[in-house]
């Protein structure tokens, strides 16, 4: 009886273990500016466009799992802030939402422009994505992903102003 | 289901009954994974395209693209039509269709053709005859606000009123042109536009003076003091260097040195110096030094 116990405990743990894994919105990202062209990008510079663009994705993440735009925190503008509008209230009309999780971003710079006002990414994005109607899940899979990603510097931080799905690089 | 197979299997032919419900359960399971997608191979933005469906019966449809989300009840065995406005945004879509079970199938869709160059050039005012002065970056873009990402040859041109002062045809790579280039010799404005076959965009740089040249000065004793002034001051390619800019006049008489700054006002710098005695006078703006002139006492 003892026994049954613990496997209990030891199953219910594993699970919880597993959910906070699941649940886990945190994006990993790293950067690679070494193609950048024809300006290099600066140290500082590479450090602001990791920590915002790592926002951006946590924000997208929790905006499209919520169906609120109000996570976005001024991260998303142009084009990109149009499309994440449409997508949740578009969302939010059919009753559907969309997780983003264990979320891995393998970014490079390819393009910054002469005078620092522009700077193109590639992104490979692996996550694992899921589609849910209401509480039911209709779709999920493990989801590698490129992306073309223009983002512009604001007052204090760098924007994403499109941020665009291809087939390949 | 299950009830009605556990008391019909209760007849003497048991294991012929069970074997029967399992192919009909087998049956039910391959009819509901039978509902196959056939998505859209090539599917552009903003130009309706459709999706076709295998199996019988009602099924719900859903899309989950970069800025829409939908569902909608379809018949299976027919084209699911996605209008115009369904698939605008180029990207990835996933496409699910659900009746007993789920399944999902991704497709990709591609911007459409050049609308609109967002096109950033660098500086709005820019020094004449100086190297790599003048840059600008071009990125094409579909009526709806698709990267366009294959390759299109965009022409920028330099031009003044005059004349045509450059041209660059550069192609895109990775859906961006760029160019660099000098400023021209001649002060004024010029206008740099991108365009991709009759899409086109302008924008206007004012080409100023460069730092002055030379300064040329030269001065009287009046009653009030010394009235000195300037040549008309230009740069090295002979425009007028731009009213406002500062010229210091230093005044040496012996240990004494003091200086005015003035500016220049149509082409030319004034000041007055009330030293007295024999002084000597020198102008300077920015790294340029003027001539010295002595000027006696009274």
């Amino acid at each position: 009886m003892m026994r049954i116990q613990i496997a209990i405990v030891c199953v219910t743990l594993a699970l919880a273990v597993g959910n906070l894994k699941a649940a886990d919105t945190s994006p990993q990202v790293t950067l690679n500016v070494t193609k950048a062209a024809p300006r290099t990008v600066e140290l500082l510079t590479q450090r602001a466009l990791l920590r915002d663009y790592k926002f951006a994705w946590a924000n997208l993440a929790q905006a499209l799992e919520s169906n609120s735009m109000e996570s976005l925190n001024g991260l998303f503008a142009g084009t990109a802030n149009t499309w994440l509008k449409g997508k949740v209230s578009t969302q939010r009309l059919s009753g559907l939402s969309s997780r983003y999780s264990n979320q891995s971003h393998k970014v490079d710079a390819v393009f910054y422009a002469p005078e620092g006002d522009v700077i193109e990414l590639h992104d490979t994005a692996e996550y694992d994505y899921q589609v849910l109607d209401g509480s039911k899940s209709i779709h999920s899979e493990h989801a590698v992903v490129h992306y073309v990603v223009l983002m512009t510097p604001g007052a204090d931080r760098w924007v994403v102003r499109q941020l665009q799905a291809v087939q390949h690089f | 289901m299950s009830s009605s197979i556990n008391t019909a299997c209760r007849s003497p032919k048991v294991s012929l009954c069970w074997i029967g419900a399992v192919l009909l359960s087998l049956a039910a399971v391959s009819m509901a994974q039978d509902i196959e997608l056939r998505v859209p191979s090539g599917a552009v933005a903003g130009q309706p395209a459709s999706i076709s469906t295998t199996g019988g019966g009602s099924a719900t449809f859903y899309l989950e693209g970069p800025s829409i989300a939908l569902k909608r009840d379809v018949q299976l065995g027919q084209d699911i039509q996605l209008s115009a406005r369904e698939i605008e945004g180029a990207g990835r879509y996933v496409a699910t269709i659900c009746a007993s079970n789920c399944s999902s199938s991704v497709f990709f869709v591609a911007a459409g053709k050049p609308s609109t160059l967002t096109f950033l050039v660098h500086p709005s005012r820019a020094p004449v005859g100086q190297p790599d002065m003048i840059s600008g970056v071009a990125f094409p873009f579909d009526e709806f606000e698709n990267l366009i990402f294959t390759p299109e040859t965009v022409q920028f041109q330099i031009s003044s009123k005059e004349s045509k002062l450059a041209s660059h045809s550069v192609e895109t790579q990775n859906g961006v042109a760029w160019f660099r280039t000098s400023s021209g010799k001649s002060a004024g404005a010029v206008q740099v536009a991108a365009s991709l076959n009759d899409v086109q965009a302008r924008r206007v740089v004012q080409q100023v003076a460069s730092d002055p040249c030379r300064l040329q000065i030269k001065a009287q004793r009046t009653p009030k003091g010394v009235e000195v002034q300037t040549d008309p001051v230009r740069d090295c390619a002979g425009n007028p260097v731009p009213d406002g800019t500062i010229v210091t006049f230093t005044a040496k008489n012996g240990d004494q040195i003091s200086t005015v700054d003035a500016p220049i006002k149509q082409d030319v710098a004034r000041a007055r110096i009330t030293a007295k005695g024999t002084i000597v006078i020198s102008a300077a703006s920015g790294v340029v030094m003027g001539n010295e002139i002595r000027v006696g006492g009274q």
